[in-house]
């Protein structure tokens, strides 16, 4: 088998793979440890892999790994900063947009590229933008209230809260919010 | 799925792609061309020894050219649906197609020579592309320009040969001598970014008198290729353009159709529904040109 090597940027960090031709980029993100890119359909329906690339949402069960020479791909692992937990991620923790949890990272990924183009995005662009991730837990509710919520205080930003450490004040304090 | 894959090629010029693809295509085994991967990667071919990436080409763009326009073939869906020039161009029936085509994730990936490559009949692009007199541009030994209305052979079946699309080209709209030029896109589907069941895309120029002295009607997913509807042009071209008939071009529109009965319609339904959305593009023509009556 031919291998390949391909420099790639991952959250900000420069990796060097080693890949087969016919990697997809999904495995190699998992095999690289980047759990939170999740295995769905693999067939490019559920969104459940989803990741951006260059800033823009893209099923990774679709591209071949050889084909991220070059790019930046940024998954949930790099949206919070060390144990600050990012507003989009606050705003679907308050609204209670999460349950088994299998689809959220890709939610908050499409999330953050909507909102990085579009700051104040109407329901129906939310439900748009979320729309090629699937939840199968419940309805889309939640997540798009969250949405709406994060592009709030993203205009009006609060002071931030600890991402860890009073997990019991969280599920107490929070309106609607589960563990 | 793709571990029988013994080389993954990713050349920066439209030549290295050609060379590569007839080298490797001479020394045996199956291979693709691949950009998006929405479509080859679904499909699963085991087969499939080589692919040749197209995502480093200077394909990635949408231009004007003369009166026309020129969209890179790799440039993608997403790409179609926000190009400022292709949402001004002909009441934005392309860019509107191409944000139908699957979901926010697949429109950053698939593009539009992939769409068109594919040649599925339910291609979201083709009728938009069909009612503007497209062209696509063909790279291989030398350079071809194909009407796409015979670029299309059958299911999955093109008049590429192995060679490689690398542009469509779109021509200056008609000339509207005072008249009104308008125009439509229509799709049925469970969702709007689902597959068609069918879709259907219109232009018309409706002249100062209120006769229409131009037609086209395209029609996807009723056919094994994206079809123009020419006979219901034609009843269309020299009328005046009023609901007796757009009613009469819906009908005769259907009749062109040659459905298949499928998981997500029968044949009939689609016939049915060929009639419904040319009459719906064409009402939405009559009311663009502003002479509804």
């Amino acid at each position: 088998m031919n291998q390949l090597v391909i420099a790639v940027t991952v959250n900000g960090e420069a990796r060097r793979w080693t890949v087969a031709p016919g990697d997809l980029l999904l495995d190699v993100l998992r095999r690289e440890g980047y759990w939170g890119v999740k295995k769905g359909c693999e067939t490019g329906e559920c969104g459940a892999c989803a990741v951006l690339l260059d800033g823009a949402p893209i099923n990774s069960c679709l591209m071949f790994a050889a084909q991220a020479e070059g790019r930046n791909i940024s998954t949930i692992e790099g949206v919070a900063e060390r144990d600050r937990l990012d507003p989009v991620q606050e705003a679907f923790l308050d609204h209670g947009a999460v349950q088994c949890g299998y689809c959220t990272p890709a939610m908050v990924l499409v999330t953050e590229a909507l909102l990085a183009r579009s700051p104040h995005p109407s329901e129906a662009e939310v439900r748009e933008a979320l729309g090629g991730v699937f939840c199968r837990c419940t309805g889309y509710k939640k997540p798009v209230e969250a949405v709406l919520a994060a592009a709030a205080a993203r205009a009006a930003p609060s002071k931030p809260r600890a991402a860890k450490g009073a997990p019991a004040k969280r599920a107490a304090g929070r309106k609607g919010a589960r563990r | 799925m793709f571990d029988l894959l013994r080389a993954f090629h990713r050349p920066s010029t439209v030549a290295a792609a050609l060379r590569l693809f007839a080298a490797e295509r001479r020394s045996g085994g199956r291979g693709r061309f691949v950009a998006g991967g929405t479509d080859l990667v679904v499909a699963g071919d085991r087969s499939l020894r080589y692919l040749v990436d197209l995502s480093r080409l200077p394909l990635r763009y949408v231009k004007r050219r003369g009166g026309g326009w020129a969209v890179g073939a790799t440039s993608t869906m997403a790409d179609l649906e926000h190009a400022a020039a292709l949402r001004a161009l002909a009441d934005g029936i392309l860019a509107e197609a191409a944000g139908t085509a699957g979901s926010p994730q697949i429109r950053n990936m698939g593009t539009v020579g992939g769409n068109l490559a594919n040649a599925s009949p339910a291609c979201d692009l083709a009728p938009p592309l069909l009612a503007l007199d497209a062209s696509v541009v063909i790279a291989g030994r030398g350079r071809r320009t194909v009407p796409l209305a015979r670029f299309f052979k059958g299911v999955h079946r093109t008049a590429l040969d192995g060679d490689l699309l690398v542009e469509v080209v779109i021509p200056a709209p008609p000339k509207t001598a005072g008249g009104r030029a308008a125009w439509s896109f229509q799709k049925l589907g469970r969702l709007q970014s689902d597959i068609a069941v069918v879709n259907a895309a219109a232009g018309v120029v409706v002249a100062k008198d209120g006769r229409c002295t131009w037609a086209r009607i395209a029609l996807g997913a009723v056919a094994p290729t994206p079809l123009r509807a020419r006979r219901a042009e034609a009843l269309l071209v020299g009328r005046p353009f009023d609901r007796a008939a757009i009613e009469a071009a819906a009908g005769r529109a259907a009749q062109e159709t040659r459905p298949v009965t499928d998981v997500r319609a029968t044949a009939a339904y689609r016939r049915e529904m060929s009639r419904v959305l040319v009459a719906r593009a064409l009402t939405e023509c009559l009311e663009r040109a502003g002479r509804s009556r």
